[in-house]
């Protein structure tokens, strides 16, 4: 199948340099991708890229966003504002912050979906009762305030939704969220993907959210790709030290409690930090001099599964 | 854990913590809250947000006054006490919290923040506070010579090391942890949470420590609490509660965290828990969790459940004998 999303080489920079480098990544219809990692690992800015709303000092200098076939990275605003919405819609972390406090909610999902009049409230109607909103004709009239954190989320995949996009980026959709809440906004986008075919990419720190509801997972680290693969695969099977190293620093119901944890010395590097080499060496426990000099370039270790390490024969 | 013999470090009997609010009936967010932390032990206390337990911690610290009931911090009442009691209180129990960004005076150096208790209490200066600020450094598992930069020359990781060393500076026998990970990154947390199961065998401190992450929780704590709409709805042993839950609440906790596995996770069975927390402004009659309690009967909507033991395990579900749902 035709994927939904294609991005390749995608590159962006702030002064002199590369947050994001050479990222590539694609995404079929119906499939929930995600993007994981740190703070500073670039998975947010990458985010904003895919619906080109990158702010000020970061410029992408190179790569392709392939939309449904169609390079968005050539397009001029004036076009991408008529994509956005119905092409390719995104959800933010906190959804109280990201809908407007003065609009009833209702307006704003029908905001969204180009209709008027009569024909749009009823399309909204059924785009909040498809995200799960009880009594939707009672909320369609409130505002962002009178609703909790996990109902704004709901409105706010309604409103990416109702335009019937090909692709949906969600940027920490559950973070804000408690762990019962999260769990009903993983079982809603889970359903809304299978149901309507949308493409999603999840931005997420939590492997745990990874591991319920992402078939495939990007693992990024100061702006590259270390790892991507079938989430079943990168688990089981890390190949990248840094994922292996990650996976054994969280703490799970089935450990001997208050046994030692695995870690990671030091902090992820900050950009004017960044080497030549591997961004991830001065941590890496297998790090040698080609690491600190040369990039690791990504390379297939098995079918669907590519890992960016001179050294992951040392993890197989 | 508690024997009748020794003092708890920390007793909290029938806790209530009311905020007025300026239209309509006051916030309950602790609302009868009772337990114990012996000497030594660690005991979590999870709950989703609103649920009351920063309030617990706060209270128990007195940062926020109780409307009704006892703290008793290593045998001695906080309500009440004189200023002078109150300071040596606040010696004993020191707290973490959360927000890193706020916690240490970005115009303070680090080792006039760790030496700072020391200093203000008359316990050490000169030469001996330069001494003792060094070896808390280290005990962190930072270096002597950190003293003398600012807070923003460090990483989240090593800030919160920063404010668990001066916590530890006046050698406290009670350790109050408010989400003391939770705006961490993964690797960072792994980091300390490693140096925190340090300083449990290093340190003869009671702990409380206040978490969302039930993960987190188990792998720190030796008995665990579960809040709900400023209750404590179940407290049992670590093994205990999580092998044996007995409040549909802890159970419906434990089944949405997200394990990160992808073979174990996609075989849970999936109930997630429907509706939304209730407004502790008004708290629903009865059982407060029977509004989204798969268990719920009519007794639930009528009858607040007592809390009670169930083997090792205190609990407050009429059902809690029962087999889940």
């Amino acid at each position: 199948m035709a994927a939904a999303l294609e991005v390749s080489g995608l590159t962006l920079a702030i002064g002199g340099v590369n947050v994001v480098d050479g990222v590539a990544f694609s995404v079929a219809p119906g499939e929930v991708m995600a993007l994981v990692g740190e703070s500073g690992c670039g998975k947010s800015i990458t985010a904003l890229a895919l619906m080109q709303l990158l702010p000020g000092p970061v410029r992408r200098t190179a790569g392709r966003i392939l939309l449904e076939g169609e390079d968005v990275t050539s397009l001029p605003e004036r076009r991408m504002r008529q994509l956005r919405g119905r092409r390719i819609s995104m959800i933010f972390q906190e959804p109280q912050a990201a809908l407007d406090p003065l609009s009833p909610v209702g307006a704003q999902v029908s905001e969204a979906s180009g209709l008027a009049g009569g024909e749009a409230r009823e399309a909204v109607h059924r785009m909040l009762t498809e995200v799960g909103i009880a009594d939707p004709l009672r909320r369609i009239d409130q505002y962002p305030f009178e609703l909790s954190g996990g109902m704004c989320q709901r409105v706010m995949i309604a409103s990416a939704l109702i335009g019937r996009p090909a692709v949906l980026v969600a940027d920490e959709p559950t973070t804000a969220l408690d762990v019962t809440i999260q769990a009903q906004i993983l079982d809603l986008l889970r359903r809304l993907a299978a149901e309507r075919g949308t493409a999603i990419v999840l931005i997420t720190h939590d492997m745990g959210v990874v591991a319920d509801i992402a078939e495939r997972v990007a693992v990024m680290y100061a702006g590259r790709i270390a790892e991507i693969g079938s989430t079943t695969a990168v688990f089981a099977r890390p190949r990248h030290p840094y994922t292996a190293l990650l996976l054994a620093a969280i703490p799970r119901l089935a450990d001997v409690p208050k046994s030692r944890l695995a870690v990671i010395e030091g902090s992820v590097p900050q950009p004017a930090e960044y080497g030549p080499g591997c961004r991830f060496a001065g941590r890496c426990p297998f790090a040698d001099a080609h690491c600190a000099a040369e990039p690791p370039p990504l390379r297939e270790t098995e079918e669907g599964h590519s890992v960016a390490c001179w050294h992951t024969e040392r993890l197989a | 854990m508690t024997s009748e013999l020794s003092v708890p470090a920390l007793a909290v009997e029938s806790l209530v913590v009311h905020f007025p609010a300026r239209h309509g009936p006051p916030v309950r967010a602790v609302d009868g809250v009772s337990f114990s932390v012996a000497e030594r032990e660690t005991l979590g206390l999870v709950g989703e947000s609103g649920c009351g337990k920063s309030t617990v911690a706060n209270a128990v610290v007195g940062l926020v006054r109780p409307t009704r009931g006892e703290v008793r911090v290593a045998g001695t009442p906080i309500a009440g006490a004189t200023t002078h009691t109150l300071r040596a209180i606040r010696a004993k129990a020191q707290m973490v919290f959360q927000d890193l960004a706020t916690s240490l005076n970005p115009r303070m150096t680090v080792g006039a923040a760790i030496g700072e208790p020391l200093l203000v209490r008359g316990l050490a200066r000169g030469r001996a506070l330069e001494a003792r600020v060094a070896a808390l450094l280290s005990e962190v598992g930072l270096r002597p010579e950190h003293a003398s930069r600012y807070p923003h020359q460090f990483s989240g990781g090593q800030r919160q090391r920063i404010v668990i060393a001066r916590a530890l500076a006046l050698r406290p026998t009670l350790l109050v942890c408010d989400e003391p990970v939770s705006a961490l990154d993964v690797s960072v947390r792994a980091q300390i949470l490693n140096l925190f199961v340090e300083l449990q065998q290093s340190h003869a401190m009671a702990c409380l420590f206040v978490s969302h992450d039930l993960a987190v929780v188990r792998h720190v704590c030796d008995r665990v609490a579960v809040m709900y709409l400023g209750h404590l709805v179940e407290l049992a042993p670590r093994d205990a509660l999580y092998a044996t839950p007995r409040h549909p609440y802890t159970r419906a906790l434990l089944a949405a965290a997200p394990e990160p596995d992808p073979e174990l996770q996609r075989a849970k069975p999936r109930v997630p828990l429907q509706g939304e927390i209730p407004s502790p402004a008004a708290p629903p009659p009865g059982c407060v969790f029977h509004t989204r309690c798969p268990m719920a009967v009519a007794r639930c909507r009528e009858e607040v459940p007592i809390w009670r033991p169930l083997g090792e395990t205190m609990v407050a579900c009429h059902r809690a004998e029962e087999s889940p749902a």
